[in-house]
């Protein structure tokens, strides 16, 4: 289920929920309300709660302890701070608990930088709402920082920080040690709870002229001031009058509540993206769940013409919509496993074949700017490398390339990155702009542009770390300028790697014509095919050309990321393979 | 690659999951569908029809078989039975190095899909299905993997409908399971 591009394909697959685990990537053509507002919304994000306390923290009033409280901010790509909440004032402590949680969000595909500073309130302001306290009339007592990332993933998802007080004035840019602040996450309850249902419809009504209808669901809630917001969709199934559908997953949090109002309508399927509706009902999802305990069928209904959504202006119809099964369960997050000690590794790969163009001259995809401005292919790997990183202990990447002579030697399409014939590791984001740089100077561009070698070394690095009893999932990032010429080798290597934990990523830089390029990402095309008439088992390859660079904005490729936990997921969960906390 | 040592033959735990987009003569099928599993002419098992899912049916019906030694590829045959009688949807040969060999530990649970070809050769649906082998008689090999479920006692329990379609309970990971720590 593509993300990043707000393009029209797979206008029949199901859509939304949690674990949506073979679904049928149908290709279709549609132009989708739903798609597009689930895809802007991507990964159903998981709500965290930071709990924070501090020690130590250093004592500025005269008759008795500092009165501390945080305010809570994130850092922006641009560096400016935007403050999320403050805590309540805890009287005279200097190791104080708060008690007020600041809720945030989850986004798996950026960086997010939290910043805590902590405040003496001063005994006049005690009355004040903290929320109209005036900073700059508190005493400043320190400040901490760290990303939300590094709490998640630590076992017990508690990080302690020191925190900072910088003075400015006469003692220099000094940094003294003002206590240290205590972070814990915590994730909403609402984000684990899934309700999986199965719905059938019976008796649905002729829509299409020749043939029965296509019918899919569409579920939304309605929310304060009567919107409407589609939260998942099903799969088309075709010519068919009385469908059932596959499973439908829903978390609570997506929904509300169980007492949410939900709209459930039924569609026929048109290809021209005008899909007709069948009928409709509202119901919570307790009424559904009571409906599934009568085993009855609940009738259809459907605005008439005139007027809208008035009781008495409806048509009830005889088609009627059954809950053949209705349960409701704890299911495991992705950061249930990371903090189980799953791990994503990163791994790169780089194109070097010649039609990137001589390194050497400014106009080359490899131009190294003296200037330190990021060329296209530096651009990418840190851009998903800095977010990858805080999931891989021990920040050793493999990194390849691909399409060149190493010295003396013919065309490789895999030599290792770093010009050792031995290890193919690289120490961290920085040790791959290190080889990708020494690599340049050391290798001569040449081609085809073949991505099975690469992809097939991966795969096997993912299976020897099955063997291992490693778990780890692994996510390898492909940087290419142009189409590959291997494409039947390149499907039959991703087709084998669906069965692994294994993930990739293809960023196309330059100004190719990257059609081609689609077919490999399952969101476009069909099910990916091998020569051998093995079919992929899941999609997991994202493809996404880079283009322009958009400053500020959340960038194509970290919405490429955006799709990861899902992968994740579905591989975990088919398995049936538990976090273990 | 290493080369495997078999016993004479081993036992194979196959689940069929899940058929997508069949026809017979460009025409969705309707119901009863089945699928017929071989190692070789004799030694085949077969699943129970699919009264519901029409064209898009789900089986999710584990079925156990004697892998010979000599097996190069499992055959899966998708029958309906219509009412001129069984006809055969499409066939799909499953090479048995898909599932033994490589690096990944011996009873990895596999998920696998393949294309269908009716007895023309055209192209026609999807078949999905989950592949285990069983430990051998003796368990002499030590791999300590995580998706490894050392269950060498339990054989044939069907599967009951499982629920998001490809649920199958084996190969819970030996680090064993509470799945409690929820708050």
């Amino acid at each position: 289920m593509g993300n990043c591009c707000s393009d029209d394909a797979g206008g029949r697959m199901a859509v939304g929920g949690t674990a949506a685990s073979h679904a049928n990537p149908n290709a279709a053509t549609s132009n989708d309300a739903v798609e597009n507002f689930l895809r802007s919304h991507g990964y159903p994000f998981s709500q965290i709660e930071l709990s924070l306390s501090a020690s130590g923290l250093r004592d500025r009033d005269v008759f008795s302890k500092s009165d501390p409280m945080v305010v809570i901010y994130t850092k922006e790509r641009d560096g400016t701070l935007v403050e999320l909440g403050r805590t309540e004032v805890v009287l005279n402590s200097i190791n104080p608990t708060w008690i007020t949680k600041q809720t945030i969000a989850f986004h798996f595909e950026v960086v997010q930088t939290l910043v805590f500073r902590v405040y003496d309130v001063d005994t006049q302001f005690h009355n004040v709402d903290v929320k109209m306290l005036k900073l700059d009339e508190q005493q400043f007592l320190g400040e901490g920082t760290c990303t939300l990332s590094e709490i998640m993933i630590r076992q017990d998802r508690s990080l302690t920080i020191d925190l900072l007080h910088r003075e400015e004035s006469n003692r220099g840019n000094h940094s003294r040690n003002c206590g240290k602040i205590t972070v814990h996450a915590e994730e909403s309850a609402s984000s684990k709870t899934t309700i999986e249902m199965i719905l059938s419809c019976s008796d649905l009504e002729y829509k299409d002229l020749f043939s029965r209808s296509d019918p899919f669901l569409v579920i939304s809630k309605i929310v304060e001031g009567g919107a409407v917001i589609p939260v998942c969709k099903t799969e088309v199934i075709k010519n068919e009058l009385k469908p059932k559908w596959n499973p439908i997953f829903l978390s609570i949090q997506q929904v509300g509540s169980k007492d949410q109002g939900l709209i459930i309508e039924c569609f026929n399927f048109n290809s021209n993206g005008k899909h007709d509706l069948i009928g409709k009902v509202e119901k919570s999802l307790a009424d559904l769940e009571k409906l599934h305990r009568s085993k009855q069928g609940e009738n259809l209904f459907i605005p008439s013409s005139v007027g809208h959504g008035h009781p008495l202006e409806t048509k009830v119809l005889k088609s009627r919509l059954f809950v053949d099964k209705f349960t409701e369960s704890v299911q495991h997050t992705f950061l249930d496993y990371l903090a189980g000690g799953f791990e994503l590794n990163f791994m790169v790969a780089i194109d070097f074949t010649a039609s990137n163009g001589n390194p050497r001259l400014p106009d080359s995809l490899h131009y190294i700017d003296p200037s330190g401005r990021p060329n296209a292919y530096q651009r990418a790997i840190s851009e998903v490398g800095e977010v990858l990183k805080f999931y891989d202990t021990d920040k050793r990447f493999p990194a390849w390339g691909f399409g060149a002579r190493p010295i003396d030697g013919p065309v490789s399409h895999c030599f290792y990155l770093n010009g050792s014939s031995h290890y193919y590791e690289v120490e961290g984001i920085h040790g791959i702009m290190m080889a990708y740089m020494s690599a340049l100077r050391n290798v001569s561009l040449a081609g085809p542009t073949l991505f099975g070698p690469v992809i097939s070394y991966a795969a096997s690095i993912a299976s020897q770390s099955l063997a291992n009893g490693g778990r780890k999932y692994f996510v390898l990032l492909i940087i290419t300028d142009g189409v590959v010429t291997d494409l039947q080798e390149t499907k039959d290597a991703i087709v084998k790697a669906s069965d692994l934990p294994l993930s990739i990523l293809i960023v196309g830089v330059g100004g190719a014509d990257f059609k081609e390029m689609e077919i490999l990402d399952a969101d476009k095309g069909g099910r990916l095919e091998s020569s051998t008439g093995r079919v992929a088992s899941r999609d997991i390859v994202q493809f996404v050309p880079l283009r322009d660079v958009h400053g500020g904005q959340v960038s194509v490729v970290q919405a490429l990321l955006a799709e990861l936990p899902t992968q994740f997921l579905t591989y975990m969960r088919t398995r049936d393979i538990k976090p273990n906390v | 690659m290493e080369k495997y040592c078999h016993p004479p033959s081993r036992t194979v735990e196959i689940t069929i999951l899940s058929g997508e987009d069949l026809r017979i003569d460009r025409r969705s099928i309707q119901k009863n569908a089945f699928v017929v599993v071989r190692c070789d002419a004799n030694n085949f098992r077969t699943t129970e029809m699919d009264g519901e899912g029409g064209s898009y049916p789900k089986w999710n019906e584990r079925l156990i078989l004697d892998l010979p030694a000599h097996a190069q590829a499992v055959t899966l045959e998708v029958h309906c039975k219509t009412a001129f009688g069984n006809k055969v949807v499409g066939t799909a040969s499953v090479p048995v190095s898909d599932f033994v060999g490589g690096y990944v530990p011996e009873s990895y649970l596999h998920f696998l899909s393949y294309r269908l070809r009716d007895s023309r050769g055209v192209r026609n649906g999807i078949i999905n299905i989950s592949v285990k082998m069983k430990d051998p008689a003796a368990p002499q090999y030590s791999f300590s993997a995580s998706a490894s479920a050392a269950e060498q006692t339990t054989v044939g329990v069907p599967v009951g409908r499982s629920d998001n379609g490809v649920g199958v309970v084996t190969g819970v990971p030996v680090w064993c399971a509470y799945n409690s720590r929820n708050f």
